[in-house]
Formats: structure tokens, C-alpha cells, sequence
């Protein structure tokens, strides 16, 4: 036996030296963990080893008062470089056996020695996974069974990014946004419009223009009309090629070229206007498919995780942000980027020194917004929050509407709603607040620089003569022009923040990885037999809660398989298992022999079909939410399915029949009603494997016989995994497994699970003693 | 097959059978109080319980309401993975001192969350926050997932924190926070 034990060690540098003193070397321990905290809940390192003879705890003690970190360490081996470690060395039998007591989070390790079991030490839930491994590994070398290299391998370590030490978002992809992904959102943005560079040229010309325009129009009503016309400026005559004294002509001409400025600006703006309306559209119009098809795309878990309503603004009110600062918010951003830089080139031109003074608060109103901006994203987003559980509260309120009026709690509704709402117009307070502090400073400044401009021009114009009245007008004309593009700079900053946060979320759901994945070149199965093998199956949905403890389970094709069990001992989940809707933590799932990881969505989805225990019934009419599984049947095809579910005929009844309308603003459907759909969905689709989750438990019973005939006939050659806690339901099973608290306590035929006389003989007897209550009492009468 | 009967039954004619008395055994709250259940430390640190004339070597404490009333209805359960009830506690104070005493040694490992006295920093990127703080066992830094319900809030005041282990933290009263502290947590709550 050469076990690979090469992984296992990661304790700190001086613990290890200290183990080989007492004759342990690294390379004879198989496994260690990290207790992060004593029994008396104080946080307290003790690392507990297993070597290939030998039980080490190690624990450790500092004088320094050190931060405790939860979860795992990078490099371990750095770890509590200043603590000394008290080391207690066992022998492999000084426990027959270790375990874990777990706590809320976390656990309690302890031995047993003779059925005693005695305490040992307690961990945080971050090494829950650690301990699993070791007393497992404890285990076995007390019964002195194999190690395998399996039992050594360390859990998935690398979830830290090695370069800046944050976890990754998505531990699949492991990919660190901070260090790979240096793109801005603003430049990701960006790469949406790229299509259209084409369109962009012309917008950009059209701002080039307006750009130039807005130079020349304060030279005009400034210089040139005041000291050129007005002051009867004999050489500027000669300049423009006139005769001399016409200065009507000039005149004349002046004002031409200003209505022709005037008319070429409005021209440029409309032709902007057209190309941006073009544009933008097209470009929301992808981000929200992409949006949508990602979605689409991600896994239950997003979805259960995240309350609908919130989903629902998320998208919606985002691409509405993003499209609004793309419309109307960009393309001004770059003519006022444009109009400052020139005009601020023209103003040193006219006249240095003022321009310098009239300037000098420019850069210290970039630097406060700069400084400023975070605070003002941090207000977007709280709003945002808030909005959105108030959607949500909304949202929750509106479906079950049916539960709180049943319950007469609309006030206590209200009052629930009505702290969202005060929450909402508490963020949205604190935002305003801030907002306008901000733009106060921005006029303040403004409107000082317009001061300095009047006052120390007028005394230039006075005293040194430099400067000519209407170049003063000019000037101010220049400086008043720069007040809308900075007051727009100041806006754009919050339009910015308010879209790039959008954006952010946006990216976030179309960058967020589903955590069940197909694989890049997934196996296509055409054809299956519908064979499906579980192997040391556990899944939890939350980290170190297994929900599902290694099943292990074979169902041949064509088999009818009944699960039974408890309320909440994991039926649904197992079957949520097989049809991919999650992964498991540890094991596998194969249909005929292929891991059904590396298999196509397309095809497991089409050989897999769930009738699920909560019907879902998509708006529309009856025929299409049958049909859902595949739009392309005939009619013929969909009245089958119905038949067979034991549905054609209450929906003949209706007066609409299979046009009828329903869904969420469609007509009602009792719970059966609904049930059957599901079902008759279902076995339209055809699958080579059909999950039934209680799919009939809403039915009456006569109506169940029904519908268990004509699965009977459907079954046949069909792999059918049946959940009920019916037992009259399962009558026809070939097989019957028995699912306890996660673990499958009992698997055979009928008989001879009565033979066993186990849980399942029992919930025989109790279902045939609730009936003969009945037969009891009936003779009684 | 039996034929259907569609005449209502007087209530209390119906045979009393076992199984109905078995039900009915479920139904009722098994209390355990001073007078019927013996508590003990175990020398390995747990704890035993004589019960209905039962003894069992090992237990475990389950808190019904563990933020709403913690010390109340404090449920006694089986060790194993089943962890079947034994019995319900409905007060510790009914208890006599030295088992209320054990009793709560062991809840209080159950339940370890470390009260945040201070927070020193909240950092947050891509999707997590980083939280550095000062509890009552001590300085710690912790992670959790943003944009899920990580951060709880179990009363106008109470937070309860989750971090992506499951490790939880608290913070019994919001208000007692520095202002520039609950800046740093205003973006969870
Ligand atoms: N999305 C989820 N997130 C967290 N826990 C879940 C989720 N779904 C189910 N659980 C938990 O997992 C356990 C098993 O649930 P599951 O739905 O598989 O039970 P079941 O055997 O189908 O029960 P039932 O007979 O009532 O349908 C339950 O304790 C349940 O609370
Ligand atoms: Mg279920």
C-alpha cells in the first residue's frame, strides 16, 4: 500500500518541527484538521493528526492576543508562527472509534472508548469538511481496514485566488475578477456598441462639429460683434474682404453666420439623435436577452435563493438605467469632454491670466466629486436594496394573496409592507440628502468662477488695457458655455454611479456560472435505456448539512421503483438529484453508464421528465401547457396525453376546452386538475425515465386508478421512479426503497419488505389500521 | 371493495383501538421537568438523562425558539442522526440550578455565536464581504456571500450574520453601535 500523502500536511512550520523531535515525520501523517475552538467556546487552536500508528493533539497557545480567522488558510504553513504548541501523542487504540456531534454550525469531536464517548475538542463549521475526512480516516485504521487515496485527498483547496488572496465569486470558473478580469465595467459596457462603429464615426463627427460650433458662436457675440462691428473695426473690414465703412454689410454678415451656427448645431444634433436612436435600442435589446438567456440558463439555486420579485426589478429596472444613461448620458459625455478641453484651450488663448483665474477651482471640483463618488454608489445601491425587497414583500403578497386574506392578516400585511416602504424612503432620503450637498458644491464653485470672471476682467479691461470689452463678453460668453458641461459632469457622475451599478448587477447575473454546468463536450445520447446507478451519493443544500447520505442505489430499465418515507427525508431531493437540478456534493449519478454530468442538457432533459410535487402551470392555454414539453405535437397527441392522465375530461367541461386560458391570470385549476396537466405534460414529452413526486397525491383515488392504468401501459419499457406516501399508489412498484433520514434504510419488492418487517411493514400496518378503523366502525353502526 | 358511506358518525362512538391511543401519545407534549428526569455530566463531557424510568447515555439539547426564547422549551433529543424527541424542557428555570447549570453548557456549544462587539472593517468585492470585528471571545474575521440572506435581521435591532461556512455571529443591538460603525454595515441592512 504507497499512499500519496504528499497533500495531507499543512500544519505550521514550527508544529511540524516540533512533531519530527518527538520522532513523527510529516511524510507518516495522513491527515490532519483545525479545531478553531475548545470546549468552553473559546477560540483556541488545537490541531488534532492522525499518522500511520499514532493520535496527535497538538494544541496551541500564544501570549499575543491574535485575531481568529474563520475558514480556510491559504498557506497554512504560515500560520500561528507564535505559538507554542503542548503536544499529547495516543496510540491508534486509545479510541475504538472517533465521531462528530454536530452543533448549529460546526461540530464536537469525541472518541469512543468502550461505548464512553468522551469529548474531545469542537470546531467551527468552516472545518467540518476536515474533520468528516479525518474521522473517517481514524476509523478505518482502527479497524485496520485499507486507506485509500480517496479517503486522503484533500477537499477542494484552491478556492482563494493565489494572487491577491480573495475567494473566488464562483469556485467553478475560479477565475478572480480583481486580478483576471481588469476590464472596467465601463469598457465591458462599451464593447456592446461595438458593432456599430460604423454609426459611432458619425455620432462622433457630429459631436466634433457641435464641439467647433460651440466655439465659435461666444467669438461671434462677443469680439467680433462688440470690437468688430460695434467698434467699428476698419482692418477686420479689410480682414473679411469688404469695402471700407460697410458696416452694415458686416453687420449682416455677422448675423448670418450666427443663424447659420446656430442652424448647423441643430442640423448635427438631429443627425446624433437619429444614429443614437438607431444604436441603442438594438444594444439594450442585447443585454437584456443576454440577461435573460443566462438566467435561463442557471440553476434552481439562483432561483429559490433570490425571492422572484427581486429577480423581476433587477432586470427590468436595470436595463432601463443602463439604456436611459446610454441615450441620453454618454453621447453628452463626450461633447461636453470635447467643449471643455476647447474651450478651456480658447480661453488661455484670449487672455492667461484670467483664464488661469476663472480655472483654478476646476481641479478641485474634479478632485471632491472624485472623492465623493463612492459615497454616492454606496447610496444607489442601498436604494436599490431597498426597492428591492419592497418588490419583493410586494411581490410575496400579491401570489399569496389567497393565504393572508384566509387568515384575515391584511393589517398585519400592511404594517409589514409599510416597514419596506419606510426603509425605501429612508435610503431614498439619505441618497437625495447627499445628492444635493453635492451639487451645492458644484454651483457654489460655479457661480465663484463666474464672479472672478466679471470682477478681474473688468479691472483687466480697466487698467492694463489687455483686453477689449467684447473680448470680456467672449470670455464670460466661453465661461458661462462651460457651466452646462460641468454641470452636467457633476450629473453624469450620479448618472454614472446609478448605471454602473446596474451594470455591475447585470454582469453579475450574466458572468454568475450556473453551478450545474454542462460540460464543454458533452456526451450526446440519442438513445437511452433508461439504466440509472447512484454511487455513494451525498448532497446537502447547505454547506455540512447532508441532506442525502451516501445512497447508493441501482434501478434497472424498464423498472417501476417506489420511494417511500418520511415527510421530508429527502425523496424530492433525490429525485431532484437525477434530473440534474443539482449536483451532488459526493458521489455520482450514471444513466446507462455515462456520468450524467457529462451528458447533454438536451438529451437528459428529454429522457428525464418530472411530474413534479408542486405543479407549475405557465400561462396559457391547456393545450400549450401540455404541449410544453414539445411544442410541435398535434392535436391528436395532446388529447392522448390527456386521456391517459385522466384529463380530457374536465377540460372538455370547460367551456373553452384545451383553448382555455391558465395560468397566473387565467382561470383556476383545482390542486387534481392541475396534477393531472402536469402529468399528462409529462407523458406527452415521452421520457425514457419518468419521475412521478407524489404526482398523484391530489387526486381522488378513483381517479388515481385511472391514471395508474394508463401509466401502467405507459410504463412498459419506461424506467419509472415513483414517490408516494400513498402506499396503494405504489401497488404495481417492482421495487420499493425505503429513504430515513437521507439514507436508504430498505430496498426490495414488496414482500420482501414485509418480510422485514422494517419501516415499510409498518407504514403497511398503519395504513391498513387507518382503514380498518373505518371497517370497524362501520360494523359498529 | 367496501361500499362508500355517506351518513355522518356521532363523534366518541368510534372504537377506541391502539392506534388511535398511539397517535394520541404523539400528540401531547412530553415534559420533562425536576420531578421526573435526572440530568447528569457524563465524565466525557456530555450529558445523561434518566427519563420515565429510561437511561440514556448520551443526549442532545435542541432550542425550539432559539432567539425569541431561548431558555424556554428547550427540547431533549437523541444523540443519533434521527435524533428522536425524549422529551421537552419547558423552562430552565423550573429546574433546579445545577441542571439548568448543565443544561446550558451545553446549549451554549450548540449555539456558539460570538456576540460582535466592534467592527473594525467591512471590505466589500466581488460578491463577498470581508468582515473584520471584535467579538466577545475575541478579534475575528469572517466572510460572507453578499446578495444572499446572509445577513438576518431577527428583530428592528438584532442582527444575525451567516457567514459562507455557516458560522453565525450576532449583534444583539444595532443602536449600540458607533455611528461610524453602522456606516460600515448599512450597505447589509
Ligand atoms: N431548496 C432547499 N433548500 C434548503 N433545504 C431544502 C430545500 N429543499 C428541501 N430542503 C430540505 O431538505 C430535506 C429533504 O427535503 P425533500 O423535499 O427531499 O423531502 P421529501 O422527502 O420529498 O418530503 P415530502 O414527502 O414532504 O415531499 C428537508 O429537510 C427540507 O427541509
Ligand atoms: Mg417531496
Amino acid at each position: 500500500m504507497v499512499l500519496d500523502t504528499t497533500n495531507t500536511v499543512n500544519l505550521p512550520k514550527n508544529l511540524i518541527e516540533q512533531l519530527e523531535g518527538y520522532g513523527i515525520s510529516a511524510d507518516s501523517i495522513f491527515i490532519s484538521a483545525l479545531a478553531d475552538m475548545n470546549l468552553d467556546c473559546q477560540y483556541e487552536p488545537c490541531y488534532i493528526i492522525v499518522c500511520k500508528d499514532k493520535l496527535v493533539m497538538a494544541l496551541g497557545t500564544t501570549k499575543k492576543r491574535e485575531t481568529h480567522i474563520y475558514g480556510k488558510h491559504r498557506d497554512s504553513s504560515k500560520l500561528f508562527q507564535s505559538y507554542q504548541w503542548a503536544v499529547k501523542i495516543f496510540d491508534l487504540n486509545k479510541y475504538d472509534s472517533l465521531d462528530i456531534q454536530p452543533l448549529i454550525s460546526g461540530g464536537v469531536l469525541f472518541g469512543v472508548k468502550d461505548e464512553n464517548p468522551v469529548s474531545l475538542v469542537a470546531f467551527s463549521g468552516s472545518q467540518m469538511g476536515d474533520f468528516r475526512r479525518l474521522v473517517n480516516v481514524y476509523n478505518k485504521l482502527a479497524k485496520n481496514e485499507e486507506l485509500t487515496d480517496e479517503d486522503l485527498k484533500p477537499e477542494d483547496d484552491d478556492i482563494f485566488c493565489p494572487k491577491c488572496g480573495a475567494i473566488y465569486p464562483d469556485r467553478a470558473r475560479k477565475i478572480c475578477p480583481k486580478c483576471m478580469d481588469r476590464r472596467s465595467v465601463f469598457f465591458r459596457m462599451l464593447a456592446y456598441f461595438k458593432p456599430y462603429t460604423g454609426k459611432i464615426v458619425v455620432m462622433m463627427l457630429c459631436y466634433l462639429g457641435a464641439a467647433g460650433l460651440n466655439l465659435v458662436w461666444p467669438y461671434l457675440n462677443g469680439t467680433v460683434l462688440y470690437d468688430k462691428v460695434f467698434g467699428k473695426n476698419e482692418e477686420f473690414l479689410r480682414f473679411v474682404g469688404l469695402p471700407a465703412g460697410k458696416f452694415t454689410v458686416l453687420l449682416a454678415a455677422v448675423v448670418l453666420s450666427m443663424v447659420i451656427t446656430k442652424f448647423i448645431g441643430q442640423v448635427l444634433g438631429i443627425i446624433q439623435g437619429v444614429m443614437t436612436a438607431k444604436i441603442v435600442p438594438d444594444v439594450v435589446k442585447t443585454i437584456k436577452s443576454q440577461v435573460f438567456d443566462s438566467m435561463g440558463r442557471l440553476s434552481i439555486n439562483f432561483f429559490t435563493s433570490r425571492q422572484t420579485g427581486s429577480l423581476m426589478t433587477r432586470v427590468l429596472d436595470d436595463a432601463n438605467f443602463i439604456t436611459g444613461f446610454f441615450i441620453d448620458g454618454l453621447p453628452y459625455f463626450f461633447i461636453n469632454v470635447l467643449t471643455i478641453i476647447s474651450t478651456c484651450t480658447v480661453l488661455v488663448m484670449i487672455n492667461w491670466k484670467l483664464a488661469i483665474a476663472s480655472l483654478i477651482l476646476l481641479p478641485l471640483l474634479t478632485f471632491v466629486s472624485y472623492k465623493l463618488l463612492p459615497r454616492l454608489w454606496h447610496y444607489y445601491g442601498k436604494r436599490h436594496r431597498a426597492s428591492r425587497s419592497l418588490y419583493g414583500q410586494l411581490n410575496d403578497n400579491l401570489t399569496g394573496a389567497r393565504v393572508v386574506k384566509a387568515f384575515g392578516q391584511e393589517d398585519r400585511e400592511i404594517k409589514r409592507f409599510e416597514r419596506y416602504n419606510s426603509q425605501m424612503r429612508d435610503a431614498e432620503l439619505s441618497l437625495v440628502g447627499f445628492d444635493n450637498r453635492f451639487y451645492a458644491l458644484y454651483s457654489a464653485v460655479q457661480n465663484i468662477a463666474s464672479f472672478i470672471v466679471w470682477g478681474f476682467g473688468s479691472i483687466i479691461v480697466l487698467y492694463t488695457g489687455d483686453l477689449e470689452v467684447g473680448m470680456l463678453i467672449s470670455f464670460a460668453g466661453y465661461v458661462t458655455q462651460l457651466n452646462g458641461p460641468l454641470d452636467f459632469m457633476s450629473h453624469i457622475f450620479r448618472w454614472w454611479a446609478e448605471s454602473a451599478n446596474s451594470a455591475q448587477r447585470i454582469f453579475e447575473i450574466i458572468d454568475s456560472h450556473p453551478e450545474v454546468a454542462e460540460r464543454d463536450n458533452p456526451v450526446h445520447m440519442p438513445e437511452i435505456k433508461g439504466k440509472i446507478k447512484i454511487n455513494n451519493m451525498t448532497f446537502g443544500y447547505e454547506p455540512n448539512k447532508p441532506v442525502l447520505k451516501n445512497i447508493d442505489l441501482e434501478i434497472k430499465p424498464g423498472e417501476l421503483l417506489g420511494i417511500v418515507g418520511r415527510s421530508g427525508a429527502g425523496k424530492s431531493t433525490l429525485v431532484n438529484l437525477i434530473s440534474r437540478l443539482y449536483d451532488p456534493d459526493e458521489g455520482d449519478i450514471y444513466i446507462d453508464d455515462v456520468n450524467i454530468k457529462d451528458m447533454s442538457f438536451k438529451d437528459l432533459r428529454r429522457s428525464v421528465a418530472m411530474v413534479s410535487q408542486e405543479t407549475y402551470i405557465f400561462m396559457g392555454t391547456v393545450a400549450e401547457n401540455i404541449a410544453y414539453s414539445n411544442p410541435d405535437a398535434t392535436p391528436e397527441q395532446i388529447v392522448a396525453a390527456a386521456i391517459a392522465a385522466s384529463a380530457h375530461d374536465f377540460i372538455c367541461k370547460m367551456p373553452d376546452g384545451y383553448d382555455t386560458i391558465i395560468g397566473s391570470s387565467g382561470r383556476e385549476l383545482s390542486g387534481g386538475e392541475r396534477q393531472r396537466i402536469s402529468i399528462a405534460r409529462a407523458i406527452l414529452a415521452n421520457p425514457k425515465i419518468l419521475i412521478l413526486d407524489e404526482a398523484t397525491a391530489s387526486v381522488d383515488t378513483e381517479t388515481e386508478r385511472a391514471i395508474q392504468r394508463s401509466l401502467d401501459r405507459l410504463v412498459k419499457g419506461r424506467t419509472t421512479i415513483s414517490i408516494a406516501h400513498r402506499l396503494s399508489t405504489l401497488a404495481n412498484a417492482d421495487r420499493l426503497v425505503v429513504l430515513d433520514e437521507g439514507r436508504i434504510t430498505e430496498c426490495g419488492t414488496h414482500e420482501e419488505l414485509i418480510k422485514l418487517e422494517g419501516t415499510y411493514y409498518k407504514l403497511v400496518q398503519l395504513q391498513k389500521e387507518a382503514l380498518t378503523i373505518r371497517g370497524i366502525s362501520e360494523e359498529d353502526i | 371493495m367496501s361500499t362508500i358511506h355517506c351518513q355522518s358518525k356521532p363523534k366518541g362512538t368510534e372504537a377506541k383501538t391502539e392506534q388511535s391511543a398511539y397517535t394520541d401519545d404523539i400528540l401531547k407534549i412530553k415534559y420533562i421537568t425536576k420531578g421526573n428526569a435526572k440530568f447528569k455530566r457524563t465524565p466525557g463531557g456530555f450529558v445523561s438523562l434518566e427519563f420515565e424510568g429510561k437511561f440514556y447515555s448520551r443526549v442532545s439539547v435542541y432550542r425550539a425558539f432559539p432567539f425569541t426564547n431561548p431558555d424556554s422549551f428547550i427540547s431533549i433529543r437523541q444523540p443519533d442522526e434521527k435524533a428522536e424527541e425524549i422529551g421537552i424542557i419547558r423552562s430552565l428555570n423550573e429546574l433546579d440550578k445545577e441542571t439548568a447549570e448543565i443544561i446550558r453548557e451545553q446549549l451554549n456549544i450548540r449555539y456558539f455565536t460570538p456576540e460582535i462587539k466592534k467592527i473594525i472593517d467591512i471590505k466589500d468585492e466581488y460578491g463577498y464581504a470581508y468582515f473584520d470585528v471584535l467579538t466577545d471571545r475575541g478579534a475575528c474575521r469572517f466572510t460572507i456571500r453578499m446578495n444572499t440572506s446572509s445577513v438576518i435581521r431577527l428583530s428592528e435591532t438584532r442582527i444575525l450574520i451567516v457567514d459562507i461556512d455557516g458560522n453565525r455571529f450576532e449583534i444583539p443591538d444595532i443602536t449600540k453601535l458607533s455611528a461610524a460603525e453602522l456606516k460600515k454595515l448599512d450597505l447589509f441592512i
